[in-house]
């Protein structure tokens, strides 16, 4: 019996203005399944980053609409989609978007702060989220203070500390060098493995994409292909 | 988030403490006016009920010049009483005022002549405190005149001058008197032109019997002027006299505080709209720096109005901030200048009608100073209100793709 959809993109279609001809997304549908470790491939303006934010609920679809365990969530209220964002999912971005005035630790508990977190617990669960990121010691560093793939792998930390049902990273690795990029698909691979975290992630990186176990191709909008990768 | 709104405010440090530091500046600036003004308004206050009008006079009924009252009051029996009666009164004087001729040798000067108590007067007015030479009225045909209208009239103490006035009947008084005392105000007008001269002396000059103007009361506390005023109008109520308080006797000096609290609330509110202007661009800078970082909130689950509360603390917090240099730096040289005084032009200025000393020492103005703070609060919240509905209202999907 397979397992039923975390995620359901059911006939979504984005047009970013109303003049347009060209749609960001067209009549897309796909299912996502708890567990998942699955790349979004496909070139620039495919729709890879467009399909994320609607899944992410940070974006509307034009038409259609996107299910999470059943419930529809596009097209919820403003707060009521900042509250599924803050309870259901993590996001990681190309640009790691840490906040710089804020150490290492606080950025990962900002998420439970927001779910209003007494302080002692957040701190702790924070503390847990960096050691899984193996960068536990480097808590109380300012994100200036560390490099490129240890601002990346904070992002994640602070992705996961809230227990999200799914994490959505846009080119999480396109800012890394290939080394750097591999190891934080290692620690992705390996929060996936160990503690069932589900990454929809997106990349052109053939790299990248060889790491996933299942890839769905995107070209203009439209999905060109669904694979599952065997390891 | 407040920590976090601290930390956001500090991130660029030389464009807050500008904003901070012209903040404080402002209601430093504030403060500074708000003492000096309140301060030369008391003094003027002060200096004009001290020299002359007292908290509060008695005079005949329908007397239109306050100033100079031309009727007699009668009946000063019963006024006595009234006055007897008040716990707020500390001291009360008689007085007769009309303008004459004073006569030496050498010339002869019209002044204003005023007929006072000798024993009484002084504890009205501080006239007594000028005297630089010779005694206080010490006897019946004594005078006590300015030093500049001695130099004028080139008379030395213990010599005699002659004062003419008209007398109630119309035929001219004249009497001898000896120069008893020589006073020095500063006042042009006081060193001058006024003269001071036993009330039964001049009483007799005028052949008005026991008849006087007014009565000049002076109370323990000044800020209960209205209530006493009240008081004494309805205990005198039966008889043909008015009670007046020194802001009807002397209301140039309300014109005079009116005119000035209006100059002080247009630069006040100028300051602010700086202020205003000030924190609105810091914000708007920070607010168009961060739009990418407002995105990753949103997208992590802050709600609209939490980046507008952050947004609000941000401000807030600068407002505090530049409030609190203000009032320290405010503070300091209110504190600075209360000890060592502030030279101030305007003193010479006002000498010439009565005595005002050339130096301010500042007194606080708590009231208006905590008032000042308070708008430049409050001038900080409304000034974050637009860019905070900006940043609520960006949509996280276009705050993250922005450059």
């Amino acid at each position: 019996m397979s397992k039923p959809a975390l995620i359901e993109v059911r006939g979504v279609t984005k047009v970013y203005a109303a003049e347009s001809k060209v749609a960001a997304l067209s009549r897309l549908s796909l299912e996502f399944t708890e567990g998942e470790f699955t790349a979004i491939a496909g070139p620039s303006g495919s729709g890879k980053s467009t399909l994320l934010n609607i899944i992410g609920t940070i974006d509307q679809p034009t038409e259609g609409e996107v299910l999470c365990k059943g419930r529809v969530i596009s097209g919820l209220p403003t707060d009521q989609a900042a509250d599924f964002r803050l309870h259901s999912l993590g996001f990681v971005f190309q640009a790691y978007n840490l906040i710089p005035v804020l150490t290492a630790v606080e950025n990962v508990e900002y998420p439970l702060v927001l779910q209003n977190v007494p302080k002692h617990e957040r701190r702790a669960r924070a503390l847990e989220a960096l050691a899984s990121v193996s960068l536990r010691e480097f808590a109380d560093r300012m994100p200036n203070n560390l490099s490129g793939g240890q601002q990346q792998r904070v992002a994640v930390a602070r992705s996961i500390v809230h227990r999200p049902a799914v994490v959505l990273a846009d080119e999480p690795t396109a800012n890394l060098d290939s080394k750097t990029g591999a190891a934080l698909l290692d620690l992705m691979q390996a929060l996936n493995r160990d503690k069932g975290v589900t990454f929809l992630f997106s990349s052109h990186d053939p790299a990248v994409l060889e790491r996933a176990r299942r890839v769905v191709r995107m070209h203009d909008g439209r999905l060109a292909d669904s694979a599952e990768i065997a390891q | 988030m407040l920590s976090l709104a601290w930390r956001n405010v500090w991130r660029n440090f030389r464009r807050s403490l500008i904003t901070t530091a012209s903040m404080g500046c402002g209601l430093a600036a504030i403060m500074f006016g708000q003492s000096m003004i309140l301060t030369e308004q008391h003094q003027l206050v002060e200096k004009a009920t001290g020299s002359i009008t007292g908290h509060i006079q008695i005079q005949a009924k329908h007397i239109k010049e306050f100033k100079f009252p031309d009727k007699y009051v009668d009946d000063d029996k019963k006024i006595e009483e009234a006055l007897k009666s008040q716990p707020e009164v500390l001291a009360y004087g008689k007085r007769i005022h009309i303008t004459g001729l004073i006569s030496s040798p050498t010339g002869s000067v019209g002044v204003f002549i005023s007929g006072v108590e000798p024993l009484r007067e002084p504890k009205v007015t501080t006239m007594a405190s000028y005297l630089v030479k010779g005694q206080y009225l010490p006897g019946p045909k004594t005078i006590m005149i300015g030093d500049k209208l001695a130099q004028r009239l080139d008379i030395r103490l213990g010599e005699k001058v002659v004062v003419m006035a008209q007398a109630d009947d119309g035929s001219m008084g004249a009497e001898a008197y000896r120069v008893a005392g020589l006073f020095h105000t500063g006042s042009t007008s006081f060193d001058g032109q006024i003269i001071y001269v036993p009330l039964a002396a001049v009483q007799e000059l005028l052949a008005t019997g026991t008849h006087v103007n007014n009565f000049v009361v002076k109370l323990r506390d000044i800020d209960e002027v209205d209530r006493v005023q009240q008081e004494l109008a309805e205990k005198l109520h039966n008889l043909p006299v008015q009670v007046l308080s020194w802001k009807n006797v002397d209301h140039e000096i309300l014109a005079i505080q009116k005119f000035q609290n209006a100059l002080l609330f247009i630069v006040l509110v100028i300051v602010f709209a700086i202020v205003a202007l000030g924190i609105l661009n810091t914000l708007l800078m920070s607010m168009f720096e961060r739009v990418r970082e407002f995105g990753v909130l949103m997208a992590i689950g802050a709600k609209p109005r939490w980046v507008l509360k952050l947004v609000l603390l941000e401000s807030i917090t600068l407002g505090l901030v530049g409030t609190a240099m203000g009032l320290v730096a405010g503070g300091a040289m209110i504190a600075y200048f209360s000890h060592v005084g502030l030279p101030l032009p305007i003193g010479d200025a006002l000498s010439y009608f009565i005595p005002f000393p050339s130096v301010l020492f500042l007194r606080w103005a708590w009231g208006q100073h905590l008032f000042a703070a308070g708008v430049i609060l409050f001038t900080s919240v409304v000034a974050a209100i637009p860019p905070a509905l900006r940043a609520c209202r960006l949509r996280p999907a276009e705050a993250l793709r922005h450059v």
